[in-house]
Formats: structure tokens, sequence, C-alpha cells
């Protein structure tokens, strides 16, 4: 007995000293491409912090969230994780995010550093719930061969302009791409929809909610806007100037320029884009790295095309968020804090796989991406131009609204219904969420 | 032999019932004409009424031969039998004989029409598995030039080794953006351990409970073997709630208890599978051993399994093929990838490269790895799992 005394003394004494030596927090991504960049991060943390290790876990995109959230319930929810816009007021509605801005004041966090107004995008009511770490906006990708074959001089993708009527340069540019299997293109008279071996324009998925790189930089250049700024309870969706735009990317549809809605989600577009069905792509930068690798033919980015209020992008960033049941809190906020600093973000942004959120390193990326081959200033002009931009719409709620105007736009897209009574109806029910 | 033995009409006279294994042929009733069927005894007509081709080589021996002259009689049956009661070699096997033989010959449209239907049928059915095969080898650079060419594109074995993480580490190809990290030998191996955990001990306790049920007498048998069924009649996916928080209590989740322990006790098919061959087992063998002194596990170890090794082998192979593809219960409970089993790490899979796009060569490359288990069993033992399911389903 009081052997088994002894032992248990010494195991616990043992075990409370190896507890000083080393903290190891847990840290979750989904993004593979993004691994190596992170690991790098943590190595350089742990020479700064040798009492800190971080353990990095990806997992896949589809196991993601549900692991997050099983693991708040479960307890067993990592310590700090990369969070994204659309989930993250459910968790801090809930309660799950330690609020970060008493501790960004204790550090003194500069917090001016960011593109932009990601800041704010986080930030809820003067509670912060992460630190900026990247961004993305939306351009167009396109086939540089198909462009040479119909004679499109590259140097006028930057100055397409569009509208909800005619579309403008930008739908004859698309016409232009389009290309029938008796080889005519849609400019001409005989150009048949129904037998199109090439498409102008491939749509990258399914249009949600949002449309990120579907239809809101289309809509919110006529003058839509979704609700009032982060955080409102009423959406505009039954804006007219929406119903337009609907009105325009389905009549092109028909017109045989944009790939039919039933074929194109978001496993198979750029794969549809890859295998030579379409002559561009309007796709957001997190695919770069991804359409270099993958396309036979050399790949171009060009800007957006201008509508009636100029050209704008949807605004999108991750950031990373530490758990409220989190046994680290202080290590936690060290790395947050870090990850969240101009040195780790320039680490990141030297692997060319994303752009980092702090200002003075967002040229470090785009000199990587050059050296890998790819001319990335399409997306970096409209990310630094404060009037091309428009933030990610973050509202309570998000999943029931996304699950609302799924449904109605599927009905526009793939039904064919009238988009103004639709976007109504769905209007209505949506800010009756709000109530 | 006894497939052989049942065109002879000189054993039908010695009416005698052949019986192989667990096929038993009968004598058509045709073959006497003022007989009706009767369960049990010779003349039933056979199960499976189709016309058989019967070689040449074997002639129709003569009639009035008893059953143990018949092999002797087989041996020699390469001589002619030319005296009076030799016959014509028998080509079918109703009498009907001569009206019959050239049923091919007659409609030869129809047999062509047939068998193209099949082709066509068996065509639909093996393309998706090729295209599947196909995507396996061709390389990731490739797939999007070449998604409907029928053979692959620049083929290499690339994906299985990056799939089962037999490629170095430091090979260029893999830096690939667009490529899925998976560690499949392991869920292969997950699935191996599960599938074992779930159908050793299944078929023992279903073997047991289709024994009690079938041949035991206890009060309230009848009774249990109502809610049994009453039980089996509620949909599996309102079992998994429950299931699930049973699971969370007992602190089950992501260990492989917790996946197989739904399953491990008994699966309804396989009581009533079972409770069928032992149904179907005459009585008196058992009376027999228990009048020899035999209790009721002599009986069960002793004789019932050793006669239903046939069914058992069958039940063994139907439930490891449908554990081994099992996704839902085990996507819910076992999400580590310690615990993963083949299915739920293909759909991880699915959406582990970024880019949204799945990584199609590696996705394939694991479907064909978790098709090739099943498909060697289904070679192997197909006939036996079609033969046993034909014959249980006669009945």
């Amino acid at each position: 007995m009081q052997i088994i005394r002894k032992i248990f003394f010494v195991t616990m004494v043992a075990s409370t000293v190896s507890a000083h030596a080393a903290t190891e927090i847990s840290y979750w991504l989904w993004d593979t491409n993004q691994l190596p960049a992170y690991k790098a991060c943590a190595a350089e943390f742990q020479k700064q912090n040798p009492d800190i290790t971080v353990k990095i876990t990806q997992t896949a995109w589809s196991d993601y969230w549900t692991g997050i959230s099983t693991g708040f319930v479960s307890g067993s929810a990592p310590d700090v994780f990369t969070d994204h816009l659309a989930r993250y007021p459910e968790f801090a509605l809930n309660e799950q995010l330690v609020d970060l801005a008493p501790l960004i004041k204790q550090d003194k966090v500069d917090t001016g550093i960011y593109v932009g107004e990601l800041f704010k995008l986080w930030s809820k009511e003067g509670k912060q719930y992460g630190l900026p770490k990247d961004w993305d906006t939306i351009a167009i990708f396109y086939n540089k061969d198909m462009m040479k074959a119909a004679g499109v001089d590259p140097a006028t993708l930057a100055n397409l302009d569009w509208n909800p009527k005619d579309g403008g340069s930008y739908q004859q540019l698309i016409a232009k791409l389009s290309i029938d299997a008796a080889g005519k293109d849609g400019t001409s008279a005989g150009f048949d929809p129904k037998k199109v071996k090439q498409y102008g324009l491939v749509m990258p998925g399914n249009p949600d909610a949002y449309g990120q790189s579907e239809w809101s930089h289309f809509a919110v250049s006529n003058g839509f806007k979704f609700n009032d700024g982060l955080w409102a309870s009423k959406f505009y969706y039954d804006d007219p100037k929406l119903a337009e735009t609907f009105k325009w990317i389905v009549d092109a549809g028909k017109k045989g320029f944009i790939i039919p809605a039933k074929d194109c989600n978001e496993n198979n577009a750029p794969g549809l884009f890859a295998a030579g069905k379409g002559a561009t792509i309007l796709h957001g930068s997190w695919m770069i790295n991804w359409y270099k690798e993958n396309c036979k033919f050399e790949v171009g980015i060009a800007p957006l095309a201008k509508g009636p209020d100029g050209r704008k992008s949807m605004f999108n960033g991750l950031a990373d968020s530490i758990w409220m049941g989190s046994k680290h809190k202080p290590e936690a906020w060290k790395w947050v804090k870090f990850l969240g600093s101009p040195e780790a973000q320039k680490i990141v942004a030297s692997y060319a796989v994303v752009f980092p959120a702090v200002r003075q390193d967002v040229d470090t990326a785009k000199e990587a991406f050059a050296k890998k081959g790819m001319d990335v200033s399409p997306f970096v002009e409209e990310g630094t131009d404060p009037k091309v931009t428009f933030l990610f719409p973050v509202t309570d709620h998000a999943s029931d609204v996304v699950r609302i105007m799924q449904a109605a736009i599927d009905r526009i897209m793939l039904s064919g219904a009238d988009p103004t009574s639709t976007l109504k109806s769905a209007n209505q029910e949506v800010n009756a969420l709000f109530q | 032999m006894a497939t052989i033995l049942e065109y002879y009409p000189s054993v039908a006279a010695s009416d005698h019932r052949v019986c192989a294994g667990d096929q038993c042929d009968r004598i058509l009733s045709d073959f006497r004409y003022d007989r009706r069927d009767d369960d049990g005894r010779a003349c039933q007509r056979y199960a499976n009424d189709c016309l058989v081709r019967v070689s040449e080589r074997i002639c129709q021996l003569p009639d009035g031969l008893r059953l143990r002259d018949v092999g002797r009689a087989l041996l020699v049956s390469h001589r002619d039998f030319t005296g009076p009661d030799a016959r014509a070699p028998i080509r079918r096997i109703r009498p009907q004989i001569a009206m019959n033989t050239s049923e091919t010959a007659s409609n030869p449209w129809g047999h062509r029409i047939g068998l193209a239907v099949l082709i066509i049928l068996a065509i639909v059915s093996l393309l998706p598995i090729w295209i599947a095969v196909k995507t396996a080898f061709t390389d990731t650079g490739a797939i999007y030039t070449s998604a409907s060419a029928l053979l692959p594109k620049d083929a290499t074995l690339f994906n299985f080794q990056r799939v089962l993480g037999l490629a170095n580490p430091a090979d260029p190809r893999l830096a690939k953006s667009g490529l899925g990290k998976i560690d499949f030998l392991r869920a292969l191996l997950n699935s191996l351990i599960f599938t074992t955990m779930v159908v050793v001990p299944q078929i023992f306790f279903s073997a047991m409970a289709a024994f009690a049920f079938a041949r035991l007498k206890f009060p309230g048998r009848n009774l249990i073997f109502f809610l049994f069924i009453t039980a089996t009649m509620i949909p599996g996916a309102v079992l998994f709630i429950p299931n699930f928080i049973l699971m969370k209590e007992l602190g089950w989740l992501n260990t492989f208890q917790g996946m197989a322990a739904p399953y491990a006790l008994m699966t309804p098919f396989s009581i009533f599978f079972l409770r069928q061959m032992f149904l179907g087992t005459p009585a008196e063998l058992e009376e027999a051993a228990h009048i020899d002194g035999a209790g009721i596990l002599t009986i069960f170890f002793k004789i019932m399994l050793p006669l239903h090794t046939g069914s058992l082998a069958t039940l063994t192979i139907l439930t490891s093929i449908a554990m081994w593809n099992e996704f839902f219960w085990p996507f819910l409970i076992g999400r580590d990838p310690a615990v993963q089993v083949m299915a739920v790490a293909i759909n991880s899979f699915r959406t582990q490269s970024a880019a949204g796009t799945p990584d199609w060569t590696g996705l394939m490359a694991c479907t064909v790895l978790g098709i090739i288990p099943v498909a060697l069993l289904l070679i192997f033992f197909g006939r036996k799992v079609v033969e046993s399911i034909q014959f249980s389903g006669g009945k």
C-alpha cells in the first residue's frame, strides 16, 4: 500500500512537472494546400515560445464543421480553429468563442494593419471573434488559347462593361467565345444555342444565397445591396435590380453563352473548364493554384467587368477563433496573436496559396505567385481597392437564410420561375426570421 | 452424378428420391403420366423446370436398371447399346423431347435477341465499374481532357501509391494543388477489423437464436418471435439517434466496439434465413440424436451446424459484403481517422482537396481498392451464394 502510494505521488508530481514543461494546443484547418505553410508558422512559433507546442490537424471540409460542433458538445473541440464568416455568428450566439477584444487591448495589438474592413467583419457589438488571416476576391479566369482563337486581345479584358439589359461588352465577349457544333460563334446569325460545344462562360457552381463567385458581383455592380451592413436584420433580396441580374443570367444561358445550370455544380465546374468546355470561368483567388496546375492550357486572369455602379467583388476573409472551452486560453491567444501578425502572414504569403490579411505582406504573396508564373494583379487590385470590395453579409440565422434562398434561386435557375415574384416571397420569409 | 441420373426414365421406375448435398432432384411427373405431384416423393417435378442440354455421350440406359447398377452401367456407357432396349441419346429433360429438340432451331432469332439484350445489360452494368478503374489508372493531370475515353491516358500506378501512403513524400507530384491526403491502408485495415468483429459473433449468435426459434419449445417463444418481427419492421433510420445517444453515454464514440455494437449480436435477415434452414431439416435426425442421449448443445454443435455449413457459409459471405460496404452507422460513430472504415474514408476524401473539386483519380483509386475484396469473394464463392439464395428462394 505504501509503495503504491509512493508511486502515485511520484506520478502526480511528474505529471505536473511535465505539464509546466510544455503545453500542447490543438489547431484545426481544412485546407490541405495551406498545411505546409501553417506547419512552418508553428515551427517559428515554437522557436519563440519553447514551452508551447502546436498540434495541427487537417480535416476534410465535409467533416470539419460537424467535427467542430460535435467537439463543442462533447468537450473535445480544438483550442484554436480556422473559422468562417458564415459559421461564426452561430458559434458566437451560443457563446462558444472567446471574445478577443479585451486581450487585444491588453496586449496593445495593432488592428490597423489589415486590408480594408476585414477586422470589422469579425466583430459584433464591440466583441472581436477572430484576427483576420487572409482574404479573397473574385475575377475571371480565361483560356488563353481560346481567346487567341477567337481573336480577342487580352488587353481589352481589363475594361469590360456590363449591364443587365444587353450585357454590354461583357456579353459580346462571352458570345464571341461561345462556339456551336457548326463552328459559328455566338455573335453570328446562325448560332444554335442547343448544340454548343464551347461555352463562353462557366458558372463555378450552383448559385446560392450569397453568390460569392456566381452573381453577387453582377448584382452589386447593378446597385443591389444585401442589407444595411454587418449584423443587419433586414435583407433586400426583393430589390428589382437583383431580379434583373438573374434575368440576364438566365437569358444569357438560354442564348447558349453560359453552361446550363443543371450541368454545373461546385464539384465539376472547374473540371469542365479544365476539360475545355468553357472559355472563361468566374472564380475566387483560392483557386489560382488549382487552375494553374490542372489545366493543360495557359490560364489568364482578368478583372471583373464594370457594371453600372462600377466594378464590385465580394470580399471574404478567414480568421482563427479560440474555443470558449479551451483549457489553455493564454497559450491559444499567443498562437492567434502570432498568426495575425505580419511575421506569420509573411510566411503564409510566401507559399503562394492565399493572400494575407496584413497589408504589407500582400506584395510577398504577389511575388510568390509571380515566381510560379501567375500574374495575380487583378485579384490584388480588386482586394486593395475599397471602392471595389463589398463585405460578405454576416448576419444571424445564416443557415436558415441559405436554406430559403437556395430553394428560391434553384427555382429561378433550374425551373425557369419568374425572378421577381420568387425573390419577393423568399425575401419575406428571410426577413421573418429576424422578427 | 445426381443430375445425370434424373434424366433416366429407368431411375424413375425405382421410386427413389435422389439427393446430393442440399440439392435433391426429382423425377418429372411426365415420365409417369398416371401419378400426380406428391411432396417428398420421387414424382415431383424439378423445381427448376428448364431445358438442359445433356451431353451426347451420355446414353440412355435400359429400363428396369436398379439404382445400384447404374454406376456400373454408366462406366460402360461408351459402348453402343444396340439391343432392342437401347434408345437414342437424350438431349432434353422433358419427354416432349421429340417436339422440343429443335426449340432453338425453330426460334434462333429469339435466342439471338435474348443474347443481345443480355450483352447490352452486361455492358451497362459493367461500364461504370470500368470507368472507375480507368480513372484510377489515369494520371491526375490528364483526367480533365480524357474523362470520356475508354482507356486510361498516361496510365500510371501513382494514384494507388499515394492513396495507400506508399509514395515518396519528397515526390514533386505530391505537391500539386487539388490532391487529397488520405491514409487508405489504415482505412482498409479498419474495414477488415470491423467486418470480422461483426460477422463472427453475428453468425454465431444468429445461428443459436435461429435454432432456438426453430426447434426449441419454451414458454413465450411465439410472443418473443412476434415482438422480434414487429421490431424489425422499424426502419433503421429511426434507430440511429437513440443508438447514437447510447453510444455517447457508453463512451464508445470513435471506437470499434461502438461501430460494431448494433450489428454484432444479430441481424433480422440472418435469424430468418437460418431459421428457415433449420426448419427445413427433418426433425428425425435430432430425434434420433436425442434418443441416443444428446443434449441440446450437442445437437446444435454436432448435428445442426455441420449439416448447414453451406448456408452458414452463404450467410457469412453475404454479411461480410454488407458490412464491408456499410457506411452510415460507421459515419456517425467512427469519424476519427484511426477507426474510419473504407466507405467513410472515401467520403471524407471526397472533400479533402480544398479547391472544391474532388481529387477524382485518387477517389477512384480508393473506390477500386474498396471493390477488390468483394469482387474476389464473389469470383471464388459467387456460385455458392447464388445457388443458396436460389434454393432458399425456391423453397
